[in-house]
């Protein structure tokens, strides 16, 4: 390991470093546990600077951010039509983590934190892939984990759903042009879960989830709550 | 009466929320870019309100920051620091580019002078809304050395590197490094001191 890069981390909190400072000291942060530390309370010193200028913005400014963003809701004609466009996004895996570790951490066991992170863990190396939430089911969310060796694991589903009614369930499908090919169940669960997928998504595949009923349909009959492109 | 504990746990909530945050909007949730808003807008407007001097200035490029956080939720490393500096880091840049192509030469000099009074000034709208926090803050960096207090101001307020605070005070850099170092850590020794107290 390089020196601690003690003298700049004041500065890096600052935001005052060069880019090349930065970058030399973001390197280093991501392999050292100790300076991250000393960092953490440097940070809460250049935050205290800014909680000194707080001021209210005009109320019209939270409504001009969310909705430059916000997918327009049309009417929408095929079941798998008019999704917004989903995100092509690799999260890096250590997003990941701690988003799965923010998704379980505040209110389930603690236990079920440790089994997912591990899960993940398992295939470093993965390519994961957000999925969008269409707003079908409010607080939906996924991501699809797919490793980069085919042969370590099959790809998978970390969900985060709503209970299904009764005499329901969630299915992944893989989408393929206009084939929609059904990819694995979860019944009779609801919070964080993964789900493995057996039908591996290829490039340019999408990955969707939808309500249908108790062992699953051949084909979606239902929108989608969450869809991602692979 | 808060034990240093329960502010560390409160913290670590507070992070988890905020990476929780940026999971989603990076999944697309416009939704979530309004919670990080709810939490943070304030700060991060008042900061560039000051870096910029206009309000209208300020109100768009704060839009642009946070246009600037939903394209790059994907990219933030949890391990090159909180989410809520992270943002500010977006929002302080934006406002540097801002200076930098469309301000003009003579009013981004006369924002940076002014950045360098900052810490003393207190304006009348600031003293209706300043929180005790933020007069104890104030407080915190008015017991530093008025060189510590000239840099710190031109680095937060004034957006500039290091090197530019040495050019433009006619300062060594080391001087300038060590002044940044030093101020920083008093101020966080100042502010930690105070929260035990509080
Ligand atoms: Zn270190």
């Amino acid at each position: 390991m390089t020196d601690h890069p003690r003298d700049d981390l004041a500065a890096y909190a600052l935001g005052t470093l060069d880019t090349a400072e930065q970058r030399m000291v973001g390197a280093h942060l991501d392999s050292c546990a100790t300076c991250r530390e000393e960092l953490d309370a440097l940070e809460e010193a250049a935050w205290a600077l800014a909680e000194t200028a707080a001021a209210p913005a005009p109320a019209r400014l939270r409504e001009r951010i969310v909705s430059r963003e916000r997918a327009p809701r049309g009417r929408l004609g095929a079941l798998f039509g008019g999704l917004r466009a989903p995100v092509p996004l690799a999260i890096p895996l250590a997003l990941a983590l701690a988003l799965i570790v923010a998704l379980v951490g505040l209110g389930s066991a603690r236990r079920d934190a440790d089994t997912y992170t591990r899960a993940v863990a398992a295939v470093v190396g993965a390519r994961l892939v957000a999925l969008s939430d269409t707003g079908e089911a409010p607080g939906a969310r996924g991501t699809l984990v797919v490793p980069v060796d085919p042969g370590a694991s099959a790809p998978y589903l970390i969900l985060e759903l709503p209970s299904a009614p009764a005499g329901h369930a969630w299915e992944a499908w893989v989408v393929r042009g206009d084939r929609a090919i059904p990819a694995g169940l979860v019944e009779d669960r609801a919070g964080v879960l993964t789900v493995a997928l057996t039908e591996a998504p290829a490039a340019g595949d999408q990955v969707a989830v939808t309500l249908e009923r108790s062992g699953g349909a051949s084909q979606p009959t239902t929108r989608p709550v969450l869809a991602g492109r692979v | 009466m808060s034990t240093p504990d329960v502010v560390s746990r409160d913290k670590a909530a507070a992070g988890l929320v905020d990476v929780g945050l940026i999971g989603r909007i990076a999944a697309g949730d416009a939704e979530a870019l309004g919670e990080l808003y709810d939490r943070y807008g304030r700060v991060v407007f008042g900061v560039l309100y000051r870096m910029l001097g206009s309000p209208e200035v300020a109100e768009e490029v704060t839009q642009d920051a946070f246009h600037s956080v939903w394209r790059q939720a994907g990219s933030y490393r949890p391990e090159r620091g909180a989410v809520r500096t992270w943002l500010l880091a977006i929002g302080r840049n934006a406002a540097i580019d801002w200076r930098r192509t469309r301000g003009k030469r003579t009013e981004r000099e006369a924002v940076i002078d002014e950045a360098a009074e900052l810490f003393e000034e207190l304006r009348v709208e600031d003293r209706v809304l300043a929180s005790l926090r933020a007069e104890r803050i104030r407080a915190a960096v008015g017991t530093l050395p008025v060189e510590q207090r000239q840099v710190l101001a031109l680095a937060f307020w004034g957006g500039l590197s290091q090197s530019e605070i040495a050019e433009r005070t006619g300062t060594p850099l080391g001087t300038v490094k060590s002044r940044v170092r030093l101020g920083m850590t008093k101020l966080r020794e100042r502010l930690a001191g105070e929260a035990e107290q509080a």
